[in-house]
């Protein structure tokens, strides 16, 4: 149990490490032009396009000005924040982490997995891996759900990263303020269920 | 004015994050400039395709319509119509955080957007089929959608209600 404890996290710690990007993306080194980019530029051409028909040239392109030049104030913002953000995964003890959050934890240990989930960088093919290795060294579901959780709607990348750079900030730490309990309320409300199962069934 | 001060903590916030590295861990050092340098390049085209996407999209919404169902005085009808709208937008962060700025300019209200961005989080269609069941398996992600369905509703709520009594 110590032995597996020590070599299955780490090992996928490292893993991790050297998969780990920016934003939300996948596994492989990122292409610059994806999917994902294609339908973002198709819906800009596609609105575009309407507005041009539907509100006239003048709209278009006071619209087209007015968002380029506030895409050029965000940029050095958006640079500090991918920084930031990478310098706090490459800081963060991983090993140590995933240490902390054994299968008797209790709401510490759901705390540290929300956290981790959290301040983690990575995207999906990071977190996933991350949590099933956590698992699998004896990690209750809470703890994992607290993870994944605290990743989903706390991700402190994706908030430094994209959704400061579209959203009004004031919204934006409203949301991050009341969300902040929610990944460990899942976590002890499974914990509940569990019990409430385990009385009913004895 | 806004945009700077933001711009300014997060420079000093990383200005001590990278100091500290340097200190305890100089050997990463490398990686953290190249991986910074490609997460930017990766961002350079997104942003200001996202924010166009954002700025048209705003302008060609019926402000009226948005107002009425989606704006502080649509209440919990306009949290429940954003939460299914964020369960079901496909693709990246870009994707819903831009269609998310288009409501509010065109008058969306503090309760829709927070549960629509929560929705979108926490069923994220394309994550959730491509990586959580094939890396989870499908019971882990039935169970955690299933305990997570309150969560977007009850924060839109919450910021409704908070974003109103600020006011």
């Amino acid at each position: 149990m110590p032995d597996k404890d020590k070599t299955d996290p780490s090992e996928d710690g490292n893993r991790a490490r050297d998969g780990q990007d920016g934003a939300e993306a996948a596994p492989k080194p990122r292409r610059p032009f994806d999917r994902g980019f294609g339908v973002v530029a198709a819906l800009a051409v596609a609105s575009g396009a309407g507005v041009w028909v539907t509100k006239g040239p003048e709209t278009f392109l006071r619209i087209f000005f007015e968002d380029l030049g506030f895409a050029a104030e965000l940029l050095p913002k958006i640079a500090g924040g991918i920084i930031l953000a990478t310098a706090l995964g490459l800081a963060l003890p991983r090993d140590k982490v995933l240490r902390l959050v054994g299968p008797d934890s209790g709401i510490p240990g759901l705390v540290i997995a929300a956290l981790a989930g959290a301040l983690l960088p990575g995207g999906p093919a990071v977190t996933y891996p991350l949590t099933a290795s956590l698992m699998a060294a004896g990690a209750d579901l809470a703890a994992a759900v607290s993870l994944v959780t605290g990743w989903v709607l706390l991700s402190l990348n994706r908030t430094l990263v994209w959704e400061l750079s579209f959203l009004p900030h004031d919204l934006v730490l409203l949301r991050v303020l009341i969300t902040l309990p929610v990944p460990v309320l899942l976590g002890l409300a499974l914990r509940w269920l569990r019990r409430r199962r385990q009385e009913a069934r004895s | 004015m806004n945009i700077l001060i933001g711009t300014v903590l997060i420079w000093i916030a990383a200005f001590f994050a990278v100091r500290h590295l340097r200190r305890t861990a100089p050997a990463v050092m490398p990686r953290l400039w190249q991986q910074s340098l490609q997460t930017f390049l990766f961002m350079l085209p997104r942003v200001p395709a996202g924010l166009l996407g954002a700025g048209f999209l705003a302008a060609l919404l019926p402000a009226a319509l948005v107002d009425r169902w989606f704006g502080a005085d649509a209440g919990v009808t306009g949290i429940l119509l954003a939460t299914l709208f964020g369960a079901v937008t496909p693709g990246g962060p870009f994707v819903a955080f831009a269609i998310g700025a288009s409501a509010i300019k065109a008058g969306a209200g503090a309760g829709a957007l927070v549960a629509y961005v929560s929705s979108w989080s926490v069923v994220c269609l394309l994550r959730t089929i491509s990586y959580e069941v094939p890396l989870m398996g499908a019971s882990f992600t039935r169970i955690r959608l299933l305990v997570s369905l309150p969560v977007p509703v009850l924060l839109g709520l919450a910021a409704h209600v908070i974003w109103r009594s600020v006011l």
